[in-house]
């Protein structure tokens, strides 16, 4: 069987650690040059984390690579996994395949179990070169915590590539038709990472807000995922708005005055901190809504553990529709 | 011929039709919602352009919704995917082809029909989409100056139009050279996102040779409305080019001015900043900025739409050729 599924699957074998070498190249390349950048920052700045910031580092022609990697698992699941199943039933090959001394339990545990750890390869590598090569930049702009950044690196790819491909499997096996299964694979996939990441990562665990004086300041330590922040009026009214143009119109009128040229923004000025004081004095306060820095592995590890469950019902599934399925 | 594709694809088109509309509604929804902030947002800062482009600027849209335009992008090679590849491939592969031209309609009018009304599906697809997109934008690419960006041109003006129409004429072309379904669905797959990636990175910037400006360091100067910056910094006397970025420049000042930049260390805009620049100015430095004008954001539009298209017509041209001359 293994024999069988080398033969079946070397040219896309082959195309894809091409196309992985070829990225491994190029995510070597921008990665040094973005790393010596980045040693020559640290050492300039000397440990100042203020400094640090407004510098550019490279962003060159590959700068948008590492989200093209986002596409990775649906391709995999779309070219290797929907066609499983359903080629063999279209294409009348299945008559053969399961008339066979081995078990079609055997056949599905054998091709699926190879092309589920392949998904699972692809996945961890390219997360793996994107999180190095992300590494000076994250540290720079703390920004790991942050939706593409934390969709291409750590565990998660491996997640995605894994549902994606069982994904695949499940719904050729379901549809029994190649071209549809792969439309299944692709709304399915992208519908689903669009509601996990908009509606469901943000409250995996319950965010902390943190309030303090509008005269003070304050920001979570760390590369933290800030959810929402802005101000709040002593009757709980909150605007959010950083320092703003929203807030402009919520704020009584003796603090109104103190708007230069009709919107405030923050550090713009030194006058700015009498309107501070005002906000201060009529009892409004500032809040911060985060996850922390340091739920980063656990939010990878819970998000990880969401679509691995979801590929194992799928394949539970899939198992179960190609054992009673009339030959 | 009209009917049978109509007979043929009219499950696809039923679906797409669906996920347009829920596009659009969503779209819709948001998009009014930030056209009335933004009016608020006019109103406040009373039509002062300083006002308004004040760091940090105020958010206009919702993340979650903001996604939707990005995810767009992956749009043109679906259509292609799912309904371009297969229109020649899976007729050959089902042996089908060999009713389908033994008719009295003759090749050529069987593929003009077919691929004639998925070329004018995927142009409406990609055009209602990027209407939709552009709308949605305007207060944003208004208030960040952001048309011009890589992600929002890409999405929004007549470029997804191409974009759509060539993804669709790859698929057709790929599927009747490989003969089989899947390999044609890969190849549209890899040659749209190849050919997207090399053609925005690679070749967008150098459409029209780009404009450097040199200004005092004492003053400040911003290319004026939605223009794409390539890069900024300061030029020594010599002609040094440093990017912008404290931890870069830094290094490279004369002693006299690195004094001043650590009184002020942490550096910031809004600092006195003034000594160090006029530091780097009296020591011959200039600020630069190299960047496309935003009046050239039409003829970019335009000239990157006409490349796919012409794409396109020739991909359709090798179909033509290879399906007329094909055995049956």
């Amino acid at each position: 069987m293994n024999w069988l599924v080398w033969r079946q699957y070397r040219t896309q074998g082959a195309l894809a650690l091409a196309l992985l070498a070829a990225f491994t190249a190029v995510a070597l390349w921008q990665g040094f040059q973005v790393a010596s950048q980045w040693h020559s920052m640290v050492a300039t700045c000397a440990g100042n984390s203020q400094c640090l910031r407004p510098g550019d580092l490279i962003r060159g022609v590959a700068n948008g690579v590492p989200y093209l990697t986002l596409i990775v698992p649906v391709v995999l699941g779309a070219l290797w996994g929907a066609p499983l199943v359903a080629s063999e039933l279209e294409s009348r090959t299945s008559d053969f395949a399961w008339s066979q001394s081995v078990t079609r339990v055997r056949w599905l545990a054998v091709k699926a179990g190879w092309l589920l750890l392949a998904a699972a390869a692809c996945g961890g590598v390219v997360a793996a070169l994107v999180t190095w090569w992300s590494g000076p930049e994250n540290a720079q702009l703390a920004n790991a915590f942050i939706s593409p950044q934390f969709d291409t690196q750590g565990i998660v790819p491996i997640g995605y590539a894994v549902f994606a491909m069982a994904l695949g499997i499940a719904a050729g096996a379901v549809v029994r038709r190649t071209l549809p299964a792969i439309a299944v694979v692709f709304a399915g996939f992208i519908g689903l990472r669009y509601v996990i990441d908009g509606f469901i990562r943000p409250h995996l665990m319950a965010a902390v807000t943190t309030y303090f004086n509008v005269t003070g300041n304050f920001s979570p330590p760390g590369a933290a995922w800030v959810l929402n922040q802005g101000a709040v009026s002593p009757t709980g009214q909150a605007v959010s708005e950083v320092y703003g143009f929203w807030l402009y119109a919520t704020l009584p009128a003796s603090c109104q005055k103190l708007v230069p040229g009709g919107a405030p923004t923050k550090g713009a000025s030194s006058s700015l901190n009498a309107l501070y004081s005002c906000m201060q004095a009529n009892g409004w306060r500032e809040f911060v809504t985060y996850q922390p820095a340091s739920r980063y592995w656990p939010f990878q590890g819970i998000e990880t553990g969401i679509y691995l469950l979801l590929a194992a019902a799928l394949i539970a599934v899939t198992f179960a529709i190609v054992r009673r399925r009339d030959a | 011929m009209s009917w049978v594709t109509w007979r043929q694809y009219r499950l696809q088109g039923t679906i797409a039709a669906a996920v347009l509309a829920a596009f659009a509604a969503v779209i819709l929804v948001d998009g009014i919602e930030i056209a009335a902030h933004w009016h608020t947002l006019l109103v406040a800062c009373a039509g002062s352009s300083a006002c308004l482009q004040r760091e940090p600027r105020p958010t206009l849209v919702n993340g979650v919704v903001s996604d939707l335009p990005y995810i767009s992008l992956i749009v043109p090679a679906v259509l292609g995917m799912l309904w371009g590849a297969p229109l020649v491939a899976n007729e050959l592969e089902t042996r089908t082809s060999d009713f389908a031209w033994a008719q009295s309609v003759t090749r050529a009018r069987w593929l003009t029909a077919k691929a004639g009304w998925l070329l004018l599906a995927a142009a409406v697809c990609g055009g209602v989409i990027s209407a939709l997109t552009t709308w949605w934008s305007g207060p944003n690419n208004a208030l960040q100056a952001s048309a011009f960006q890589p992600g929002q041109f890409d999405t929004q003006g007549i470029v997804p139009i191409g974009y759509a129409v060539f993804a669709m004429a790859l698929g057709i072309a790929a599927g009747t050279i490989a003969r089989r379904t899947l390999p044609g669905i890969a190849v549209a797959l890899g040659g749209f996102i190849g050919l997207r990636v090399v053609i925005s990175d690679l070749l967008r910037p150098h459409y029209m040779p780009a404009v450097t400006t040199y200004y005092r360091l004492t003053s400040s100067f911003a290319p004026s409305g939605q223009a794409w910056v390539f890069s900024q910094g300061a030029v020594s006397k010599s002609g040094q080019v440093v990017a912008a970025g404290w931890g870069n420049v830094y290094s490279v000042l004369p002693a006299t001015c690195q004094k001043l930049f650590n009184n002020v260390a942490p550096p910031s805009k809004s600092g006195n900043l003034a000594p160090l620049m006029s530091c780097m100015q009296a020591n011959g430095w200039r600020g630069f900025v190299t960047y496309q004008p935003a009046s050239r954001y039409w003829p970019f539009q335009g000239i990157e739409t006409g490349i796919y298209l012409l794409l396109a017509a020739a991909l359709i041209a090798v179909t033509f050729r290879i399906v007329r001359k094909r055995d049956a």
